[in-house]
């Protein structure tokens, strides 16, 4: 199990990492409010959209669902999404981080439960789950 | 203001502001932004429950993850009591996540109801215990080494800490991941109290373990949202920078604030937002 130094390394990766995905965020929300990069759907009509249900929401816009939006990123809301998935794949990282080293050092049931994480994550962050109403 | 009239900067103008608000609160009240986001937003905003669930996860996401590093460093929260418990929260708040977006809006936003009015009488009559006595710790929790020696930084006292009950806090957990995923609450308010007084650990650490426990209850859920396209930028985007300066506000109120005042606030809040989302569910008040 984690002693202070694998504590010590987790937090060093989340505080770094939490910079990174924040800072991508603020930036391309900057770019996108204040049209400087062009936006997916134009800003005007966006208050028309967003009180609509989510299937009726991406059936209009035609807003990617899943890893999609890396496929626009010069649009706005990519750019922002960037920010956003970055942010999600920060405990990801750490995870696997905290796994390896354990690995290493031959705690099994720590590097067992932080690698079994991992996948969970991975599995949510693959686009494999879907539902709606 | 009527939605549709009023131009598209305006609302995220306001979200920021309240956000902003909710972020000072938040801290003062010793709650996540998300379980104050959520019933808000839904209720009295035009964005689509949908779309503010999302944002209620990356919100409490964002401040978890903010928070994650000095609670760690500070020993504040630990990783070995979280990390068994938060890989069952995260399994089960996709389902959560996968449910609330699957169900009928109007029964999302009644449990929604349901669920924050409880939430509201959970802190009005809430026990808590600073060092809580554990007489024998259990097999599991021993078995994944749920122990160590906190130092508490007001007393300068060291304490040693041993949990129990674990089997019980795994069932706990998987249940509030649930509500996390389908809710897109950050469930700090339900975390303290199994911590605390179900595995009996101590306040300040109970307090702390939450706070980065939710960092991976919420990120599973996050994707869920994310991939199925539910993660509005203009919405999520001014809520987080809105909170997080908030909070650094609230931080700095911290010693002078009344602490029972505000706490009294929130639960009010609490109260209006959770009878308005109730009361929209069930068509009552649209």
């Amino acid at each position: 199990m984690p002693g202070p130094d694998e504590q010590l390394v987790y937090a060093r990766w989340l505080d770094w990492g939490t910079r990174i995905g924040l800072g991508v965020l603020a930036a391309a929300f900057f770019a996108y409010a204040f049209a400087l990069v062009e936006p997916a759907i134009p800003l005007q009509e966006l208050a028309a959209v967003w009180s609509l249900p989510l299937e009726r929401y991406l059936a209009i816009t035609g807003a990617p669902t899943g890893w999609g939006w890396l496929v626009s990123i010069r649009k706005g809301e990519s750019l922002c999404l960037l920010g956003i998935a970055l942010l999600a794949l920060v405990t990801v990282m750490c995870y696997l981080r905290n796994g390896i080293s354990a690995l290493g050092s031959g705690e099994r049931l720590q590097a067992g439960i932080a690698l079994v994480q991992v996948v969970v994550l991975l599995l949510a962050a693959s686009g494999v789950l879907t539902g709606g109403h | 203001m009527e939605a549709a009239a009023a131009p598209w900067w305006i609302w995220p103008l306001v979200l920021f502001a309240v956000t902003f608000g909710l972020g000072i609160v938040a801290v003062l009240a010793g709650v996540g932004g998300g379980v104050l986001f959520v019933p808000i937003v839904g209720g009295f905003f035009p964005f689509h429950l949908d779309f503010v669930r999302g944002a209620g996860l990356l919100l409490a996401l964002s401040g978890a993850l903010a928070a994650g590093p000095g609670l760690l460093r500070g020993g504040l929260a630990s990783l070995r009591l979280a990390m068994p418990l938060a890989l069952v929260g995260s399994i089960t708040s996709i389902g959560g996540a996968l449910l609330g977006l699957a169900l009928p809006v109007a029964t999302v936003q009644t449990a929604l109801g349901v669920t924050i009015l409880a939430i509201a009488a959970l802190m009005w009559g809430a026990r808590k215990s600073e060092h809580p006595e554990v007489a024998s710790p259990d097999a599991l929790g021993t078995a994944l080494r749920m122990h160590g020696v906190f130092h508490d930084p007001a007393s300068g006292k060291d304490i040693e800490w041993k949990v129990h009950r674990t089997p019980a806090a795994f069932v706990a957990f998987a249940g509030i991941g649930v509500l996390a995923g389908m809710f897109g609450l950050g469930a700090g308010w339900a975390n303290v109290p199994v911590f605390n007084l179900m595995m009996g650990v101590p306040l300040k650490l109970s307090v702390g373990t939450s706070g980065f426990l939710l960092s991976v209850v919420d990120t599973s859920a996050a994707w869920i949202y994310i991939n199925r396209g539910a993660v509005l930028p203009m919405l999520v985007a001014p809520s987080i920078i809105g909170i997080m300066l908030g909070a650094r506000i609230g931080v700095r109120l911290l010693r002078v604030a009344p602490a029972a005042m505000v706490r009294r606030l929130v639960i009010i809040l609490l109260l209006v937002a959770g009878t308005r989302a109730l009361l929209k569910g069930l068509g009552v008040w649209n």
